[in-house]
């Protein structure tokens, strides 16, 4: 009988997550984050007038963004967007970390796929974790679409980020509503690929993005190209998130403070 | 892949043809590079199963061991092999009757994960200094204890069980960083057993 007892033991560590097999292992834990975000803001139907919240890379800051996903509670936004870099390593145990963080947060929660997040087999454990890199959906009227474009991570090879769906989801837009889109690595930037900048900014300007969001840099930025407004936010170690006002034609995006 | 396999199977290979070497009884005298004991080691980020010789030094205070890792697709959603070298050290050691315990034992490791997905130096994509650690190369520190007992009915001069606290260096750099967040997150548990040739 007592030969069970370490049976039993071996049996509930395996279910809590002591055992390891590698670093990198794609199994178990939170699955379809994002999906699961959208399901539960699908429920929060939303007029012309609502907010939402852009948080910054996390990298090695995870404190840091309990404290602003705490913050967030006291907002009244409708959702929040991450902007990558959920992990420093890409480890199955820190996308775990993040995963538990944003499915447990007051308001649904989606995030990006960053640089640091696509090491290793980062990019298969974002899809366990995650799910699809690239996703669009629309909310209170306005459309959001989230893309990868971390271009060094693949070595530059033409299509990150993927313009042409980025253009059909664009073009899929309900008429009087905004267009937001959120990527990672910002146009202009060394690890953006220089040959899809220009046509990227294009693009955005043609079907009339109202601001375009990145993370990346760590550091606060706005600027407008070709009448798009572009915004990076802080990373969360700064104690600062992008809070995001839609007022039927009216955009406010503002840097709030935690 | 195919290349990884490869250098796996080889490593593999050549572990058991030096089987008939580690099985026979420990000679006096036998040369430095002839291992003293043998490993089988389940999880602790190198494998499902990880296995490979040892070399004890000072009166089995210290030990060295090279362990060829796996998981397979089916558990670990990818394939992994790897190869570690393990340092430990054994400050003490208690006996009672025919058992032996380390109670304490404090080591590190690196472990090399094979193929393409991984790197040791970085991609030319890369400017240098642009990750700070290598995705291929993982440092561990280790604090663990065994206890064993000679096995005579299996033929085994000396069979321990150990197990080991696993701290990787993303948990380790994490656990700083965010002690609230990773709490016992630091540590992942790995269990094994030593035969003593």
């Amino acid at each position: 009988m007592r030969s069970w007892v370490p049976c039993l033991l071996l049996l509930l560590c395996v279910s809590c997550d002591v055992f390891e097999l590698h670093p990198y292992e794609i199994r178990g834990g939170v699955r379809d984050t994002n999906a699961r975000a959208l399901e539960r803001l699908q429920r929060n139907v939303s007029g012309g007038s609502f907010r939402f919240a852009v948080l910054g890379d996390i990298g090695v800051y995870q404190d840091d963004s309990v404290d602003a996903v705490k913050d967030l509670a006291r907002r009244d936004v409708d959702f929040v967007v991450q902007m990558g870099d959920l992990t420093e390593f890409s480890s199955a145990q820190e996308y775990d970390w993040v995963a538990g963080l944003l499915e447990d947060a007051s308001v649904p929660a989606l995030a990006v796929i960053g640089n640091h997040d696509l090491l290793g087999k980062g990019r298969e454990l974002y899809l366990h974790r995650f799910g699809p890199t690239f996703l669009a959906f629309e909310h209170g009227g306005s459309r959001f679409v989230l893309f990868d474009s971390n271009s060094r991570e693949y070595g530059f090879p033409g299509n990150v980020p993927d313009l042409e769906q980025l253009r059909s989801a664009l073009g899929e837009a309900p008429g009087g509503g905004h267009l937001f889109t959120f990527s990672h690595v910002p146009p202009g930037h060394p690890d953006f690929d220089g040959s899809l900048t220009e046509p990227l900014e294009q693009l955005q300007a043609e079907h009339g993005v109202t601001v375009s969001f990145h993370g990346h840099t760590h550091r606060f930025s706005t600027d407008a190209r070709r009448g798009v407004r572009y915004f990076i936010a802080d990373s969360i170690e700064l104690h600062s998130y992008l809070l995001v006002t839609v007022e039927g034609e009216s955009v406010a995006v503002e840097q709030v403070f935690f | 892949m195919a290349r990884s396999w490869l250098v796996g199977g080889l490593l593999a290979s050549m572990l058991l043809a030096a089987h008939p070497v580690r099985a026979a009884p420990r000679e006096a005298g036998a040369p430095w590079y002839v291992p003293d004991h043998a490993a089988l080691q389940f999880a602790g980020s190198i494998g499902m199963l990880a296995a490979g010789p040892g070399w004890a030094f000072l009166d089995e205070q210290l030990e060295l061991e090279v362990l060829v890792g796996w998981a397979p697709r089916a558990v670990a959603g990818a394939d992994f092999v790897t190869l570690t070298l393990k340092g430990q050290w054994h400050p003490f050691h208690v006996t009672h009757r025919e058992w032996s315990f380390r109670p304490f034992t404090v080591g590190a490791a690196f472990s090399y994960t094979f193929g393409d997905d991984y790197f040791l130096t970085l991609p030319d994509r890369y400017v240098s200094g642009y990750y700070w650690f290598k995705t291929a190369l993982r440092p561990a520190l280790l604090l663990g204890g065994s206890a064993g007992r000679p096995v005579p009915s299996l033929g085994l001069r000396h069979l321990e069980g150990y197990y080991e606290l696993v701290a990787t260096d993303y948990r380790i750099v994490q656990f700083l960083q965010n002690p609230s967040t990773v709490k016992t997150g630091l540590f992942t548990l790995a269990l094994g057993a030593r035969v003593r040739f």
